[in-house]
C-alpha cells in the first residue's frame, strides 16, 4: 500500500519536474554563454542608408575554449538588433530575459550552418527602420533554441552602436497623387457650391 | 385652437402624401422603415447618411490596424501614439456642435458633404507625412468627419416619424460605427495586396490611405447628387418657397444650451459612445500584450468589437421604439438607463477576466450592451427640442467625443494603470455617469421616477421654444406637425385617454380631431 502511494507520488514529482523543465528549456539570456565573437566593420556613429549601403559582419568561436565546446551548435543566426536608445518607451522592442518574448533583435541579417569562423556581407533592407543598432549572433542547436551568443557591443549595449536611417516611402508618386486628389476634393466642393447657388437665383 | 392649427397646417403644407413611394405623417415623415429599398426621398437618404458617415468611420481609424507598420516608419514612440489617438477623437468634440448648428442652417445634405470634402486631404495626405508630429496632425484632421454622426442623425429625424425615428437612427449610426470595426479588417487586406504587387512595407502603407479616401470622396459627391434635405426638398427650395423659415442661430443656439436634458444627454453619451471610440483605439493592443496573440488575430477580435454595431446599435434603437408603444418616452428613459448599465457591468468584468476565452465572451456582451444604449440615447435626443434639434443632436455627439477624450487620458495615455485596471475603472466610471438619467423628465411624457405634469401637451413643449412674436409669423409650424406626431410617447395612457393620434397617412389623422 505505502509502496504504491509512494510510487504514484514519484511518478507525480517526476511529471513536476519534467513540465517544471520543459518550458524553461526556452533559452534565458543571461544564462547563454557569449562564445562567439562579431565584429562588423560599421564603427560607432555609422550613418547607414537602407537598401544602398552594406558592411560585413564576422563571427568566429573564441579560440581560448576548451575543444568541444561548440558540439552542439548546428546555425549561426546573426541579426540586426535596437540600442537601448531605440527602445525608450517603445513597449514593441522591449528587451525580455525570456528569449520567447525578447523583441530586441527583429531583423535577421544571415541564417546559416554553423562553422567555427564566418562571414556575411549585408546590404541593409529597405524595411529596415531608421534607429540606432548593433549586430549579434546567436549560435542554434538543433532543435532551433539559442544556446550561445556574440554581439558587436558590450554588455551594456553602449559602444560600437550605428545608426539606420531607413527609406521614407513617401515616392514622388505617392507625393504627386496625395496633392492632386487633395486639390480635387476641394474643387469638387467649389463646384457643388457654384451650382447650389445657381439654382438658388 | 388644436382644430384650427391642423387646419391651417394642411393649408400651408405643399403637395401631398401620394407623392410618395412610403407612408408618411402630416410632415411627409416616412411612418415605416424599408431596409433594402431606395424610396426617394427617404430610404435613399437613408443609405446615402449611414454610409458616408461609414466612410468617416474607415479613415479615422484606418490608422490603429497598420500602426506596427507605421510607427517604425516614423520612429514613434509610445506617446506619440497615445496622443495621436486622443488628437483623433478630440477634434469632432466641436467639429459636432459645429455640425448640428450647420444642420439647423444649411441643411443635413450641404453640410455632411461639405465636411467630408474638407476632411479628405487630410486623408491623402495621411501618405505623405514623415513624422509623429504629422501622424498626430493627420489623425486629428481626419477625425474632424466623425462630425457627421450628427448630420445622419438630424437627417432620419428629419425623415423619419416619431415611431420609426429610433430605428432609423440606430441603424443610420450603427452601421455608420462599423466602419470602425471594418477598417480593422480592410486596411491590413489592402496593405497585404500592395505588398504583394511588389512595394516594400514603409510604400505600402502610404498607397493603401488612398482607398479610405476615394470612397470618402465619392460618397460626399453621392450625397450632393442624390440627397436631398427634407421630404418635401432642399432647404434652399423650400427657404426661397417661404415654407421653411431660415431660422436666426442665437435663437437656436439659446434654446439648446438652456435645455438641461440635451447637457445630461450629453453626459451619457460619452459614457456608451465614448467608450466605444476608447475601445477601438486600445483593444487591438491589449489582447496583443495581454494574451499574446499575434497581429492579425488581435485585428479579427478589435474588429469584431465594432463589427457588432451592424445589429446591437440599431437592436438599441428597436428597443428604444418598442419600449415607446407600451410605455412612451418613460420606457424610453428606463430602457437606455438600464442597457447603459449592463454595459458598465460587462466592462468593470471585461477588467477583471484573465483568460482568452472570458475576455472575448465578455468583451462581446459589452459590445452588445454599450452599442445598444448609443441607439437608445437616440431614440431620445429628437425628442428633446425641435427648434434646435440640431444642435442638441451635436452636444450628444460633441460629449460622445468627450467622454473618449478624458477617458483615454485618465486611463489609457501614461503608464500609470496597467490596460485591465484601465478598463476596470472605465466601467465603474460608466456607472456612475449614467445615473444621471435619472434625473431627466420631460413635463409632457414624465420621467423615469416621475410622471408628466398634469395638463401639459408635446403642443406646449415645443411651441415654448418660439416666442409670441415669431408664432404670430408661423415660423412653429414645423414644431407643432412635430408635436402633434409625438402624442405616442405618451404611452398607452395617452392613448386611452384620447389624446392619441395614430401616425398614419395623412389622408385620415387630421379629420380624427
Amino acid at each position: 500500500m505505502a509502496g504504491l502511494r509512494l510510487s504514484k507520488i514519484t511518478i507525480a514529482l517526476l511529471l513536476l519536474i519534467v513540465c517544471h523543465v520543459g518550458p524553461s528549456m526556452a533559452a534565458l539570456f543571461n544564462q547563454l554563454p557569449k562564445t562567439l565573437i562579431v565584429t562588423a566593420t560599421t564603427k560607432s556613429g555609422d550613418v547607414l542608408h537602407a537598401g544602398e549601403d552594406k558592411f560585413t559582419v564576422t563571427w568566429a568561436l573564441n579560440t581560448s575554449l576548451p575543444s568541444g565546446a561548440d558540439a552542439n551548435y548546428k546555425t549561426v543566426k546573426v541579426l540586426l538588433c535596437y540600442a537601448p536608445i531605440s527602445q525608450h518607451d517603445r513597449k514593441w522592442r522591449k528587451s525580455n530575459n525570456d528569449l520567447k518574448k525578447d523583441k530586441t533583435c527583429q531583423f535577421t541579417v544571415v541564417k546559416q550552418d554553423y562553422s567555427a569562423t564566418g562571414k556575411h556581407e549585408y546590404t541593409v533592407a529597405r524595411d529596415i527602420p531608421t534607429a540606432s543598432y548593433f549586430v549579434r549572433a546567436y549560435a542554434l542547436d538543433a532543435s532551433g533554441t539559442q544556446v550561445a551568443f556574440g554581439q558587436t557591443t558590450d554588455a551594456n549595449k553602449k559602444t560600437n552602436i550605428f545608426d539606420v536611417v531607413g527609406i521614407t516611402g513617401r515616392t514622388t508618386g505617392v507625393f504627386v497623387s496625395a496633392i492632386v486628389f487633395s486639390a480635387l476634393s476641394g474643387v469638387a466642393l467649389a463646384f457643388f457650391y457654384v451650382v447650389e447657388n445657381k439654382k438658388k437665383k | 385652437m388644436a382644430n384650427k392649427s391642423s387646419s391651417s397646417l394642411e393649408v400651408e403644407h405643399e403637395g401631398d402624401a401620394a407623392q410618395f413611394k412610403m407612408p408618411v405623417d402630416s410632415d411627409h415623415k416616412a411612418t415605416e422603415f424599408w431596409l433594402f429599398s431606395f424610396a426617394k426621398p427617404h430610404m435613399r437618404a437613408f443609405h446615402l447618411s449611414w454610409f458616408s458617415f461609414f466612410c468617416c468611420f474607415v479613415s479615422s481609424f484606418a490608422a490603429p490596424p497598420l500602426l506596427p507598420v507605421i510607427r517604425d516608419n516614423l520612429s514613434l514612440t509610445a506617446t506619440d501614439v497615445g496622443n495621436a489617438g486622443i488628437a483623433s477623437v478630440s477634434g469632432a468634440v466641436f467639429a459636432r456642435l459645429a455640425m448640428g448648428t450647420a444642420c439647423d442652417l444649411v441643411g443635413p445634405r450641404l453640410a455632411s458633404a461639405s465636411l467630408i470634402l474638407i476632411t479628405t486631404p487630410a486623408v491623402y495626405c495621411s501618405s505623405i507625412i514623415e513624422s509623429a508630429t504629422g501622424f498626430l496632425l493627420v489623425r486629428f484632421f481626419t477625425g474632424f468627419s466623425l462630425a457627421t454622426f450628427v448630420s445622419t442623425q438630424f437627417w432620419m429625424s428629419s425623415m423619419f416619424s416619431p415611431p420609426k425615428v429610433g430605428l432609423a437612427n440606430g441603424v443610420a449610426g450603427g452601421w455608420g460605427n462599423m466602419g470602425g470595426g471594418a477598417t480593422q479588417l480592410i486596411m491590413p487586406l489592402v496593405y497585404e495586396l500592395i505588398k504583394k504587387i511588389g512595394s516594400t512595407n514603409f510604400i505600402a502603407w502610404r498607397i493603401a490611405f488612398f482607398i479610405p479616401g476615394a470612397i470618402q470622396t465619392c460618397s460626399a459627391m453621392a450625397v450632393l447628387i442624390f440627397g436631398q434635405d427634407m421630404p418635401d426638398g432642399n432647404y434652399n427650395k423650400l427657404h426661397k418657397a417661404g415654407e421653411k423659415h431660415k431660422d436666426n442661430f442665437s435663437e437656436v443656439f439659446k434654446y439648446a444650451v438652456t435645455n438641461y436634458r440635451g447637457w445630461i444627454l450629453a453626459l451619457t453619451y460619452g459614457y456608451c459612445f465614448g467608450v466605444e471610440l476608447t475601445i477601438d483605439n486600445i483593444i487591438a493592443q491589449y489582447f496583443y500584450d495581454r494574451f499574446g496573440v499575434n497581429i492579425s488575430k488581435a485585428g479579427t477580435i478589435a474588429a469584431s468589437f465594432g463589427l457588432a454595431n451592424i445589429v446591437s446599435r440599431p437592436g438599441g434603437g428597436l428597443f428604444s421604439d418598442y419600449l415607446s408603444k407600451f410605455f412612451g418616452m418613460r420606457g424610453r428613459l428606463w430602457g437606455l438607463w438600464v442597457v447603459q448599465t449592463l454595459g458598465g457591468i460587462f466592462c468593470v468584468i471585461l477588467g477583471r477576466t484573465n483568460s482568452l476565452a472570458g475576455s472575448i465572451v465578455v468583451l462581446l456582451l459589452f459590445s452588445l450592451f454599450c452599442q445598444a444604449a448609443c441607439g437608445l440615447t437616440f431614440g431620445v435626443v429628437p425628442f428633446v427640442s425641435r427648434r434646435s434639434l440640431g444642435l442638441i443632436s451635436g452636444m450628444g455627439g460633441g460629449g460622445g467625443n468627450v467622454g473618449a477624450v478624458l477617458t483615454q487620458l485618465i486611463f489609457f495615455h501614461n503608464s500609470k494603470y496597467s490596460t485591465e485596471d484601465g478598463i476596470f475603472y472605465m466601467g465603474i466610471m460608466i456607472l456612475v455617469c449614467t445615473l444621471p438619467i435619472v434625473l431627466i423628465h420631460f413635463p409632457q411624457w414624465g420621467g423615469m421616477l416621475c410622471g408628466p405634469t398634469p395638463g401639459y401637451t408635446p403642443e406646449d413643449y415645443y411651441q415654448s421654444e418660439w416666442s409670441h412674436h415669431e408664432q404670430q409669423k408661423g415660423y412653429h409650424t414645423s414644431s407643432l406637425r412635430f408635436a402633434e406626431n409625438s402624442v405616442r410617447e405618451g404611452g398607452r395612457s395617452a392613448r386611452g385617454s384620447g389624446h392619441y393620434k395614430h401616425t398614419v397617412p395623412v389622408e385620415t389623422s387630421p379629420t380624427d380631431v
